[in-house]
């Protein structure tokens, strides 16, 4: 997965610590001839002469400057972009990669290819955030635990449900379905045919019925039977219509659930980032989840909206069948993205 | 976020007003702005750097034209640059036809489907629609209570599992309607056993359009879903779906890049009734939001149209049919009526409404009547009886009713011209059109 975006981060990495390496070189032969380093090696920072002589002369080391890797950030920054990273998050990356790298004082014989590779990491890293292990989250709350769906229409929210409910199923959990999607035609027929192949109750009220009723009539079922999980499933919305965003709202103090799920696509551009942060504003959001990335090898959106809302990421979905859902660790993730050894 | 960039985008542009030469340090601040409103607006980053480059040769190697500026002669060749990236037409002919739907999981095929329908329906033809979906749950259901909605009679079955019999069947079945849309099951392109479908689904419909449909969301993959799909079964044109949101569309192009076709509708909503044609002014200020897409155009089309209209003569009254072929002509290759209307320095005057109210397919209805005319009947319209107008309506193809209606249309161009002389803002205006006209000539 996102074997895409790893090729060109690699690339990346290689040619920042190309041009730092050829900097150092340059710094290096330069303080052989003069004993004072050339500026033009560091017109970055400006640091100061006695850092200069310090660091070169008696610590042996060098500075990294903004010169030495403006060319590859750029080119890292369309690599993000092709990568659909949205346009404000790449920039974001890209400044927290510089503030990373330049000004680093570099022991010489410290490989340029660790601080590189440090300095991504860590910037990939915080965007990613944490991650969300559910069942253990599950296990530490009191149940039903309320799980809510939201999101825009077309990104595969029942789909989701369906598979986050054989995935909870497998885990030991008892699970009951709320059809709250009553807007759109077909859509109760379609929750039902998954819940009777994965072997899920569901709750269901007729097409245009309320769905915060539907959701209140699953919680009560769950209450009644003991069951540990109730997902959510509700129309898709686009943040644009007031009304249907009200009606959501209506949905959470209804159903008050434990835990609201954004789900959204892994092909999603540069809008990703301005209607998850609309959902997070009106609605609210716990954690996401990204569907559709077996399209897409790049995974760009995953990195923005992450980036926008700062919340983790829950599963990936990669495929058509129930098991076609991946936990999202983002340790595991970036180490894939960056390759070994870092 | 957009609205940042375009006010950036509209700084870059203000720098280049009061230029004698083309500024390289300007342009390229331009094309800095233009590349980021871009970009963020999904369009494919090739395509970006492509059309930026374009934009820079050209704004620095093309020789300023007479009487226009700096900052004109940019925004031309930006806006002629875009509208390339767009503006390939899409037919779309009322006629019997077979139209096969395809797109990724979740783009918007079932309910976009349904909204064809609709449209074809209110043209006034028969319209049957076979869903095609046999994989996701539901996926008849939603169909076919869109389509009893509409009265659309819609083939399939739910427990079905071969969709090309299902096509088969249902070709079969509804063959006696004029128009046949064909819903299939999301697919991507790395799924081969999905393309193959879709390559045998087209082989049996002999589909006359094969309509790619796409998220407005959808990003920087557009390009290659689009590309993979045209290479299986050849797309024709493209559909924009769920443009009521903030997405801007920008995959879309990519996906019309591709496939080097148009873009037939735009889904905005979620009523049946929710789909228009493609209006690619409309979709290019959305772009890069900027609202003043007009002020873009203004110049590019006054110097295109100085050579074609003589403007004084039609001030001064003497506006004939002629002189409205000619116009009609040129409206052909600027667009839009309005547009041309709008660019010209009116003022704040309102035109009546209905002078816009001109099709695309009535002005080239106007021109094939026009063409039956003699030159006479040409410089003076009043001659024109009932008898010459069976001539006329004979010569061309058409109804007296047609020749009617155009010289109906004639008359209200010729009022509001004439309006304009007396009218309008009044000295100051009047003097300005003049000043602006005669350096035209």
């Amino acid at each position: 997965m996102f074997s895409g975006i790893r090729e060109r981060l690699q690339a990346a990495r290689n040619r920042l610590g190309a041009s730092i390496g050829a900097a150092a070189e340059a710094a290096q032969s330069a303080s052989a001839e003069q004993a004072v380093p050339s500026t033009a090696a560091m017109p970055g920072k400006n640091p100061t002469l006695a850092d200069k002589v310090k660091i070169l002369i008696i610590e042996r080391e060098l500075v990294v400057s903004e010169k030495d890797v403006a060319g590859a950030l750029d080119e890292l920054e369309m690599t993000l972009l092709e990568s659909d990273v949205a346009l404000p998050v790449a920039d974001a990356i890209i400044a927290d990669i510089r503030t990373g790298l330049v000004g680093k004082h570099r022991r010489i014989g410290e490989s340029v290819d660790t601080l590189v590779v440090r300095a991504l990491k860590s910037a990939l890293l915080k965007v990613l955030g944490t991650g969300l292990d559910l069942p253990a989250y599950i296990r530490g709350r009191e149940r039903p635990v309320k799980i809510l769906f939201t999101g825009v229409n077309g990104t595969g929210k029942t789909t989701t449900v369906a598979k986050i409910g054989a995935y909870l199923k497998k885990q030991g959990f008892s699970v009951v379905i709320g059809a709250g999607d009553t807007f759109r035609a077909g859509a109760i027929e379609q929750i039902g045919v998954h819940a009777e192949r994965i072997g899920i109750k569901v709750i269901e009220h007729q097409t245009g019925a309320d769905p915060s009723a539907v959701l209140f009539d699953t919680v009560q079922y769950a209450l009644a039977h003991k069951t540990d999980v109730v997902l959510a499933d509700t129309a898709g919305r686009f943040h644009t219509k007031a009304n249907l965003m009200s009606q959501l709202d209506k949905i959470r103090r209804v159903m008050k659930p434990d835990l609201i799920v954004y789900v959204d696509e892994a092909v999603a551009g540069n809008d990703a980032v301005v209607r998850a942060a609309e959902f997070d504003r009106t609605v609210g959001a716990d954690a996401i989840v990204l569907t559709k990335a077996d399209m897409d090898s790049r995974g760009g959106a995953a990195i923005s909206i992450a980036h926008t809302i700062g919340k983790p990421l829950l599963f990936l979905g990669t495929g058509q069948a129930y098991e076609d859902i991946v936990p999202f660790e983002p340790g595991a993730v970036v180490e894939e993205l960056l390759g070994s050894g870092a | 976020m957009m609205d940042s960039l375009s006010g950036s985008l509209k700084d870059a542009l203000k720098k280049l007003a009061g230029k004698a030469v083309v500024d390289r340090a300007a342009v390229d601040e331009l094309v800095k702005n233009l590349q980021r409103a871009l970009l963020s607006a999904d369009v494919n980053v090739k395509l970006v750097m492509e059309l930026s480059k374009a934009i820079r040769t050209r704004s620095l190697d093309e020789e300023l034209p007479k009487n226009t500026n700096v900052r004109e002669h940019v925004l031309r060749i930006v806006y002629q640059e875009l509208v390339r990236l767009v503006y390939a037409t899409a037919d779309l002919k009322l006629e019997p036809q077979v139209i096969l739907m395809a797109g990724l999981q979740g783009s918007g095929k079932t309910t976009t489907t349904a909204k064809i329908a609709r449209y074809f329906q209110k043209k006034g033809m028969k319209v049957g629609v076979i869903c095609a979906d046999t994989f996701r749950p539901g996926a008849y259901d939603q169909l076919s209570t869109l389509c009893a909605k509409i009265n659309v009679p819609c083939f399939g079955d739910p427990k079905a599992t071969d969709a090309r019999k299902i096509v088969k069947d249902g070709l079969a079945a509804i063959k006696d309607r004029e128009v046949i849309i064909v819903d299939t099951q999301g697919r991507h392109a790395l799924e081969p056993d999905l393309i193959q479908e879709i390559i045998d689904l087209n082989a049996i419909t002999k589909a006359t359009h094969r309509w790619l449909v796409i998220d407005a969301a959808l990003g920087q993959q557009a390009s290659e879903q689009a590309r993979r799909f045209h290479e299986a079964i050849g797309i024709d044109g493209v559909i924009i779906t769920k443009m009521d949101g903030t997405a801007k569309g920008g995959g879309a192009l990519s996906a019309v890049a591709e496939t080097k076709s148009g873009i037939v509708f735009i889904g905005a909503g979620e009523t049946i009734e929710n789909l228009e044609r493609f209006d690619a002014n409309g979709f290019i200020s959305r772009l890069l939001g900027m609202g003043d897409l007009q002020a873009l155009m203004e110049k590019a089309q006054e110097a295109q149209m100085a050579g074609e209209i003589d403007m004084e003569a039609m001030m001064k009254g003497h506006f004939t049919l002629r002189d409205m072929y000619k116009q009609l002509e040129a409206l052909n290759k600027m667009g839009p009526l309005k547009q041309i209307m709008n660019m010209l320095p009116m003022g704040n005057m309102q035109l009546p409404e209905g002078v816009y109210d001109v099709t695309s397919t009535k002005m080239v209805r106007y021109r094939i009547l026009m063409d039956s005319m003699t030159p006479k009947e040409l410089d003076d319209p009043g001659l024109i009886n009932s008898s010459r107008m069976q001539r006329i309506a004979r010569g061309a193809g058409g109804t007296p009713e047609e020749v009617r209606e155009l010289l109906k249309y004639y008359k209200m161009m010729h009022k509001t011209l004439k309006g304009l002389r007396g009218a309008g803002g009044g000295k100051l205006n009047m003097q300005r059109l003049m000043k602006r006209f005669s350096g035209m000539q």
